[in-house]
């Protein structure tokens, strides 16, 4: 009889875990998964029907997803990777004292403490000037060529790219940076005491030491450039030249009322996701292995 | 093998001057403690000797070789942490061979100097752990293994014990002079705890404030004292120290304060003469009191009154009052003493000492 009621009061205690998971997660995703079987939209008539995997069929033969698919892999590993090289490289520089450290600081974090709409226009201002000058004169030719080397809409994901670079890049350096202040000093000094090549030791021990901050910071960036919605809109001012699968089941749903066709789309990111997730977390925390 | 010489070196921060003009002379084979409480400067100075901290002033010789300018790498030393510093990714193998990698040495060799160390270290069976499998006293030996494997000319130790349990630090502590003992590698070793430092060095350095106050055998340190520092900081408990003033009656000098008045021994007289009329700081150990019996001299005991009681088993401890001062005695564990009582202790003559007032040295 108590043990019963020792369970009532675990399911109890976990309610409002439960609840929370409910309705913030469980919920949106499961009716996202529905809407995604069915043909739901505003513009129909009748009743909505359930059409099975329809919507992921056309979707498959649709080559505008598949361009934007590819536009979303491409943005992510592009800015995943250079965001990671420089902020690593930003927390190593700081993570050394020197003279003025804390305004380097300030300098390197402003990017991502800034509100996003202010940078973006800031930004968006640098790469298209708003007043001519020869600057914006320079920076026109600069498209020109670009787009007429790469295809039209290479501008745009360039300029989108080194956006989300350059506010992440900050991100990742200050959380790498606390990485690296969260591991005893003596790990790099004896490093030191044992061999003189940085590269070596950068390789052989930091690296591995900072795994699970790097696995997290790799996560983080995956997340913000597939989930990078608002900022590839506000950069190219919502003429979406190059969609990538965010702004597409964005363009699809709201512009389009088609919101079966969009959830669809959106929920093509999560086999992707759950498995870099599921890949991330593994190095992240790796499971403990009993002693011989 | 090597001796380590320090000369007129100096560590200064912005604002700290953190070691001041050390000059010190370490023995091949030698194993030097450096001893004080935090902030003396002990660390620091082990740190310059491995090439972690930038020496200010200077100079560091290893061997024939000044290694100001060299890099800890080329300095050939190895250092074992306090937190042993141990990589989390790597086996207890792996850690033990870092070194031994790095200088790019063939891998029959760092298997064999990696498996003797590990013998040495009873440690063969954890070589395939990882160190989050070990327990404390296991990671230290790997620590200690990862230097040892090095063949160093200098083994320096930063403070190795102080994150083991007080039964363990014991047992590693025998350890560790056995280990000495086989290897006789030169070794620089820093403690905060002086019982570590009386047990582990050929010689004790003392330091304070970044000067050096004394460096001697550790029986030289605990029986002549240089300074009044050294005097408290060696031994346990620590020495009394009893503000008195000398004086001069029936042809002999005394020391005398409220509640305690004792005859200058004779070896010392001829040095406190100088002192007459003026304080001084009489100092006597715990285990130089005891009660004092009939044949006891007058002039080398004082009354006193019991405060607290403190029985260890092997010996009591004895917190007492002469007149206003409050002394510490050891005495025999069958003495049967409670709050209150009245006692008169007697003194070892031979064993006071006195320091001036003003300098704090020895008198």
């Amino acid at each position: 009889m108590g043990r019963a009621r020792d369970i009532r009061l675990a399911y109890l205690l976990l309610a409002p875990a439960l609840i929370l998971l409910v309705t913030a997660l469980a919920y949106p995703i499961g009716w996202e998964i529905w809407t995604s079987l069915t043909d739901l939209s505003p513009l129909n008539e009748g009743p909505t029907a359930f059409v099975g995997l329809e919507n992921y069929r056309r979707l498959a033969a649709d080559p505008a997803f598949w361009r934007a698919a590819t536009v979303t892999v491409v943005f992510a590993a592009v800015t995943c990777t250079v965001k990671l090289a420089l902020g690593l490289g930003l927390a190593l520089l700081l993570a050394r004292p020197f003279r003025g450290r804390a305004l380097v600081f300030m300098a390197i974090f402003l990017p991502w403490a800034y509100p996003a709409s202010v940078s973006v226009i800031g930004w968006y201002w640098t790469l298209s000037p708003p007043i001519p000058t020869a600057y914006s004169v320079f920076m026109g030719n600069m498209k020109y060529a670009v787009d007429s080397a790469l295809g039209g809409g290479a501008w745009a994901f360039l300029s989108v790219t080194l956006f989300n670079i350059w506010r992440g890049s900050s991100f990742v350096g200050v959380f790498l940076l606390a990485g690296i202040n969260a591991i005893p000093p003596e790990l790099f000094e004896y490093a030191a005491l044992e061999s003189k090549s940085a590269w070596r030791r950068f390789w052989l021990v930091t690296v591995p030491l900072l795994k699970p901050f790097l696995a997290l910071a790799v996560f983080l960036a995956l997340t913000t450039a597939f989930a990078d919605l608002a900022n590839v809109w506000m950069l190219t001012a919502g003429r979406i030249v190059y969609p990538v699968i965010g702004t597409h089941a964005y363009w699809l749903a709201i512009h389009g009322g088609q919101f079966g066709p969009a959830s669809a789309l959106s929920l093509t990111l999560a086999p992707f996701l759950i498995t870099a997730l599921f890949l991330l977390f593994r190095m992240f925390d790796p499971p403990e292995r009993e002693p011989a | 093998m090597a001796q380590v010489m320090m000369k007129d070196l100096n560590k200064k921060y912005d604002e700290v001057h953190a070691v001041k003009d050390v000059n010190l002379h370490i023995r091949d084979k030698e194993f030097v403690v450096l001893v004080g409480p935090s902030g003396c400067g002990k660390s620091t100075t082990l740190r310059m000797v491995a090439g972690l901290e930038e020496i200010t002033a200077g100079e560091i010789t290893i061997g024939d070789r000044i290694v100001n300018d060299l890099p800890p790498k080329d300095r050939d030393i190895a250092m074992v942490f306090q937190n042993y510093a141990l990589y989390p990714h790597m086996t207890v193998y792996d850690n033990m061979a870092f070194g031994l990698k790095m200088r790019k040495f063939p891998k029959p060799e760092i298997a064999k100097r990696v498996g003797d160390a590990a013998e040495i270290l009873g440690i063969q069976e954890l070589l395939k752990r990882k160190p989050r499998q070990l327990s404390g006293g296991q990671r230290q030996r790997v620590a200690v293994g990862r230097a040892i494997v090095r063949h160093p000319q200098v083994f320096l130790f930063d403070e190795p014990l102080s994150n083991l349990d007080a039964k363990l630090r014991v047992q590693m502590r025998v350890e560790l002079k056995r280990l000495h003992d086989r290897l006789e590698t030169t070794a620089i070793y820093v403690t905060h705890d002086q019982v570590e430092a009386m047990t582990l060095g050929d010689r004790v350095v003392v330091m304070k404030d970044g000067w050096i106050q004394q460096v001697g055998e550790p029986l030289e340190l605990y029986g002549k004292p240089a300074n009044r520092f050294v005097a408290g900081f060696i031994g346990s408990p620590s020495m009394n120290f009893v503000d008195v003033t000398v004086a001069d009656a029936s042809g002999a000098l005394w020391v005398e304060t409220a509640g305690l008045r004792v005859k200058v021994p004779p070896a010392l007289s001829g040095r406190l003469g100088a002192y007459k009329s003026q304080h001084v700081t009489l100092g006597i150990r715990p285990e130089d009191l005891r009660v004092a019996s009939g044949s006891d001299s007058a002039d080398y005991s004082f009354d006193t009154v019991v405060e607290v009681v403190e029985p260890l088993g092997s010996e009591i401890l004895l917190d007492l009052k002469a007149g206003p001062n409050v002394i510490v005695a050891r005495v025999e564990p069958t003495v049967r003493v409670k709050h209150g009582d009245k006692m008169r202790l007697a003194l070892h003559p031979e064993r006071v000492r006195f320091f001036d007032n003003k300098t704090e040295l020895a008198i």
